[in-house]
């Protein structure tokens, strides 16, 4: 009722004023608050739908289920999802085709598997660090174990003594002994790991890694797939997948001789002048052959005029013939004949095999079909005998059903999720999918995968072809750090995300003006900042992070001279987002950059925000100081101690979103108190 | 009193919807020509009919009886206006008209001395078509233009020697057309795209040099492009094939395979289900037939003129709009950059096409009329150079003597403010860049005529 009467109250106040006498006024309001000038006045746009804090925020909230990914029970009747949204594991009988049971876990649970009797289930929480055991015969939670930070996939030792856990924002490999629920080992992985699969043999794990290891521009861009021994649980081998990143996810051929990724392979050192012909973003998997001097072969997916972007899951079905990739930025299932790639590799010389990742034609001779799914497919997951593809439509809240001989869907599973697609959540499906860039070529997702950013830094080909490279910038919780651009030159989404965006960025039609409201409406209210539970999970800091907000706070220097204000940490970046909103010259512009200030960027989670300054220079918040701010012109740290500037990093690596401070919060207690 | 009006007068014609319009023509179809314009889409005496294909019996109704000659119909895409070519007299230079398909009212779009044809709609309220410039400096044949449908905004967006014609919009946004170089030698056509500004244009398809592309060619509903060429190596058969959107240059589909005689156009209707003009022999006129992709069989016949022929046919109906791509033109710039990435990479995608790259290398840009320069290579291949735009260039490789190692390619310019990159030197169109930073962008584009000093213009950010 409360909101009935608000609503219907507003609208009529604001009908009256925005009428004849307060159109212009309106106009204006509305110019300034969008930073562009044809806005349709439409006061809920952004009094409803973007502006956080309006007295209306929330009422068009809704909770969808977002399911991730998906594994099949052993008799091919149920199927578990992890509901990334809904925080569940949602169970569902197959034959009729609906929900059975739910289980509340732990908060953005990323992955389920289970054990080989099929009666146990673990589930990650990627944002409460730790994964649920799960009874299935009652349906009961018998255990949490911790893990490291961001807990996503896993797999279970061939013995199912062990569980192994990716844990995806502190980049390494938790082992638990199931028998104490301890975790006895952490080792090394790759650059924000996810996907984890044990061959068939189980003698090892392949570890995939999102982003590529973090290197200075210029550098080959290589990205890790670790290998670790099942009976050791040693690493046995890093692999670099070259010129690749986000490998979502792998999988084995029932044999074993291949381990199949899903792969990007990203232009981002190509001047961005033109999307046709490649020139930003492909899309493709890795293969690994597993045999004495084996072969790492990257094949692409895409076609000519044609791309299938970010693919997210491959499985592979028990016969071994055909491969099933999930395109969540395209909405489709790519299907894989795997004997032609066989043929395909064995008929190639060692100099085709280097042209094909780059071929965009070679794809006809092993996709074999392409089938249209649900809003962004994310995870897969097959019956035992092959026969069935399950797809988790993440943004449709429902899981497809795939016959792997007809290929076609053959019927759809609703997770019970809102049938109303809000505003924020259209937002989030335009965000995901690239029907908004030429052919296709690339979504807001794949340089800013999970609304974050892809650590990689771009020829933005601003006026010149070789100047002004470009560090991508997150996209979480940034309505309250306008303006945005690492030059301050967008004041808001709407101007960001507009015609220039199309012009110059994705070179087709641009985002019609109720589609921009639902990206600005996704963007300003929806995309949360993961709990920094690594480096403050409870908001007391450590005592080294103590000394570090010292010295982040400090007005005088060791000798005790007053630093100028301006040159002081705390001046430009206050709190709670640590940043004054302000442009400054911080000396950091090279000679291949225009002459511009630097719009001041927020520091929450900036732990997780490698390589740092405008170009990605800085590989480490170290060396922001120790190579790039030797001139004291980025605060001043000439006089600090090595330990004084080790507590300082240690402090910034605590901050933290200001809705982690609010204790009752909904985010904070799902992931703190789970 | 007004309104009732309006509408009596508007209703006095009935709804066009469903209805198939035909460009229907004395004399029979020897050869085509769409250089020199005398025959295929110029047919003196042609007429646009519409038919209702649900009532066969019926006499076609003239659209152009006022006119000398009518053809190239062109739907919009709400299904309300119609495109065409027309001579109003004998003897009159060919100009795009508007039609009203409710009124049946006409509106001159253009309106020239010269000849204008081939008209498509483009997003935005604006249309492409051919046009013939009279002492053409860059020697082009039919030159394409875009315009507003109420012909303002007159706009040419191609700039080299080639004649363009048949031109259709593809759902990407882009313009499909046929281009055929004229200077300094003629040679076989090809379907060229490019962004309605003029920018990024590429070739799409090309057969081998025995192949004639025929008609304008059309997209379907299902990914394919569906058009009529003739190959010497077969009589001369003039065969309805399709192509794939997705991959254009190796997807060629004969889909009248079997069939004897002769395609003149085909236009599609339903994925299953397309519109083409067929004649058994060359003795017989062209008539009207529904024809099944899928099965590749030649359905009823939907028409049949006693003593004419049917060119082409399309369905007036509601149909999806093309994506409008936004422009990166700026008049106010005079240059265009170009980067090419490596010309090492050469040809198909065999390995054996792989140039061997040797220091010293440098590439020749070739003017209409002369050389516009020389240029060093960087070591890996790659080269950087601001153009001056909507000037016809070629590029060649040559070694440190001057002797010719490649090309020269086709001809190419770029637009104002255009930015355009190219994997290699006529390379393989299928291959996209290397990740890696270029030695040529480190430094400043060289500009181009080389004997130019450095051009000072404004600058634009893009990013």
């Amino acid at each position: 009722m409360r909101k009935i009467l608000l609503i219907t109250g507003t609208v009529f106040v604001l009908g009256l004023i925005i009428s004849i006498p307060g159109k212009k006024l309106a106009r204006d309001h509305v110019n300034i608050k969008t930073a562009v000038t044809d806005h349709p006045l439409l006061c809920t746009n952004c009094h409803l739908h973007i502006h956080k804090r309006s007295p209306f925020a929330g009422l068009d909230k809704v909770n969808y289920r977002s399911p991730l990914n998906l594994v099949v029970s052993n008799d091919g009747k149920l199927i578990y999802v992890a509901a990334q949204d809904g925080n569940a594991l949602i169970v569902a009988n197959v034959e009729e085709g609906k929900v059975i049971h739910e289980i509340e876990v732990g908060n953005k649970p990323h992955t389920v598997i289970l054990d080989k009797s099929g009666k146990k289930a673990y589930i990650s929480n990627q944002w409460s660090d730790n994964v649920y055991v799960i009874d299935l015969r009652e349906y009961r939670i018998t255990d949490t174990l911790l893990t490291g930070n961001g807990p996503a996939g896993m797999s279970l030792s061939s013995d199912e003594k062990f569980l192994y856990v990716v844990n995806s924002y502190s980049s390494d490999l938790t082992i638990i002994d199931l028998e104490t629920g301890i975790e006895t080992k952490r080792l090394t992985m790759g650059n924000n790991p996810t996907g984890a699969a044990l061959s068939p043999d189980g003698s090892d794990l392949y570890v995939t890694s999102r982003r590529a290891n973090i290197a200075h521009y210029g550098e080959p861009l290589v990205s890790e797939l670790t290998v670790v021994n099942d009976k050791t649980k040693r690493i046995k081998a890093y692999m670099g997948m070259e010129s690749a990143y986000l490998m979502e996810n792998v999988a084995f051929t029932p044999s074993g001789d291949m381990a199949v990724v899903t792969l990007v392979r990203p232009k981002n050192m190509v001047p961005s002048i033109q999307v046709e012909r490649g020139f930003m973003m492909t899309h493709g998997i890795g293969i690994v052959e597993r045999k004495e001097n084996g072969r790492i072969i990257q094949l692409l997916t895409d076609e000519p005029n044609a791309y299938y972007s970010d693919p997210f899951d491959i499985a592979i079905t028990p016969d071994g013939k055909r491969a099933f990739v999930s395109n969540s930025g395209v909405d489709c299932i790519t299907v894989i004949d795997v004997d032609s790639v066989r043929s395909l590799i064995a008929g190639s010389t060692p100099e085709m095999l280097k042209l094909w990742p780059d071929h965009l034609g070679i794809s006809s001779s092993y996709v074999i079909r392409r089938i249209p799914t649900g809003a962004n497919p994310k995870g897969l997951a097959l019956s035992p005998d092959g026969r069935t593809l399950f797809v988790a439509e993440r943004l449709e809240d429902r899981i497809s059903v795939i016959s792997t001989d007809k290929m076609e869907t053959i019927k759809t599973i609703d997770l019970g999720g809102p049938r109303r697609i809000t505003v924020t959540r259209h937002g989030r499906r335009l965000l995901n999918n690239a029907g908004h860039t030429f052919q296709n070529q690339y979504s807001c997702y794949t340089c800013h995968p999970d609304e974050h950013e892809d650590g990689l830094v771009y020829n933005m080909a601003s006026k010149d072809m070789g100047r002004n490279i470009t560090n991508t910038q997150s996209l979480r919780d940034i309505s309250d750090t306008p303006p945005f651009k690492w030059n301050g030159k967008n004041q808001t989404v709407f101007k960001q995300d507009g015609i220039r965006f199309s012009t110059v960025l994705t070179r087709t039609e641009p985002f019609s003006y109720p589609e921009l409201d639902a990206i600005s409406s996704y963007i300003m209210t929806g995309i949360k900042y993961p709990p920094n539970l690594r480096f403050n999970p409870s908001g007391k800091l450590t005592e080294a992070q103590e000394r570090g907000k010292n010295i982040f706070e400090r007005t005088k220097d060791n000798l005790g001279n007053i630093i100028p204000e301006n040159n002081r940490c705390i001046f430009c970046h206050p709190a709670p987002y640590y940043t004054n909103l302000k442009q400054v010259d911080v000396k950091t512009l090279s000679a291949s950059d225009d002459s511009i200030l630097f719009d001041t960027p927020h520091l929450n989670n900036i732990y997780a925000s490698a390589p740092y300054l405008h170009d990605g220079r800085a590989i480490s918040l170290e060396e922001i100081w120790t190579l790039y701010g030797k001139e004291d012109k980025h605060g001043l740290v000439g006089d600090m101690t090595k330990n004084q500037l080790n507590d300082l990093i240690e402090y910034l690596k605590s901050l933290r979103s200001p809705d982690y401070n609010d204790k009752s919060s909904e985010i904070h207690e799902a992931s703190i108190y789970h | 009193m007004v309104l009732s009006g309006i509408c009596l007068i508007s209703c006095g014609k009935k709804s066009m919807e469903g209805m198939i319009i035909i460009t229907v023509a004395d004399d029979k179809i020897s050869s085509t020509d769409s250089i020199t314009g005398k025959s295929w889409r110029y047919v003196p005496g042609s007429h646009l009919y519409a038919i209702d294909p649900g009532k066969p019996g019926n006499i076609p109704e003239s659209l152009t009886e006022n006119y000398f000659s009518a053809c190239s119909p062109e739907i919009s895409f709400d299904g309300k206006y119609m495109l065409f070519a027309a001579q109003k007299n004998q003897g009159d230079s060919w100009q795009i008209w508007e039609m009203n398909l409710a009124s049946r009212k006409l509106s001159p779009v253009t309106s020239d001395t010269e000849n204008s044809f081939d008209p498509a709609y483009l997003p935005g309220g604006r249309l492409v078509f051919s046009r013939t410039i009279a002492n053409d400096s860059l020697k082009s044949g039919h030159t394409l233009f875009t315009c507003n449908t109420d012909g303002t905004n007159l706009q040419r967006i191609t700039f080299n020697p080639h004649s363009y014609s048949g031109s259709s919009v593809l759902k990407d946004g882009r313009i499909l057309t046929i281009g055929r170089q004229v200077f300094p030698k003629e040679s076989s056509p090809e379907m060229m795209v490019l962004r309605p500004d003029g920018t990024k244009s590429e070739l799409f398809y090309k057969s081998n040099d025995e192949v004639e592309l025929l008609s304008r060619s059309w997209e379907t509903s299902d990914g394919k492009i569906i058009f009529i060429e003739s190959d010497k190596n077969n009589g001369i058969r003039k065969r309805l094939v399709s192509i794939s959107y997705n991959r254009p240059l190796h997807s060629i589909v004969d889909l009248s395979s079997g069939i004897a005689g002769d395609f003149c156009s085909a236009f599609p209707v339903d994925p299953g289900r397309l519109l083409v003009t067929y004649r058994t022999t060359e003795n017989e006129n062209y008539s009207l037939f529904n024809f099944d992709p899928v099965s590749r069989e030649l359905g009823d016949q939907i028409y049949k003129s006693p003593d004419k022929s049917i060119l082409e046919a399309v369905v007036v109906r509601e149909h999806e709009r093309q994506k409008k791509l936004p422009s990166e033109v700026d008049a106010g710039v005079k240059t265009g950059l170009l980067f090419c990435q490596n010309i090492a990479i050469t040809g198909s995608s065999s390995p054996d096409n792989i140039y061997s790259l040797s220091a010293g290398d440098k590439i020749e840009i070739i003017g209409v009329d002369s050389s516009l320069g020389v240029v060093n290579v960087e070591k890996d291949g790659s080269f950087y150079l601001k153009i001056t735009a909507d000037m016809p260039f070629k590029l060649k490789i040559i070694d440190a003597a001057g002797k010719t190692l490649f090309g020269p390619g086709s001809w190419i310019w770029l637009r104002p403010n255009e930015r355009r990159g190219c994997t290699g030197c006529h390379e393989d169109h299928e291959t996209v860049p290397a990740n890696r930073v270029a030695l040529a962008v480190k430094n400043q584009p060289v500009t181009v005529p080389v004997h130019r000093s450095r051009i000072k213009e404004k600058q634009v950010e893009l990013e």
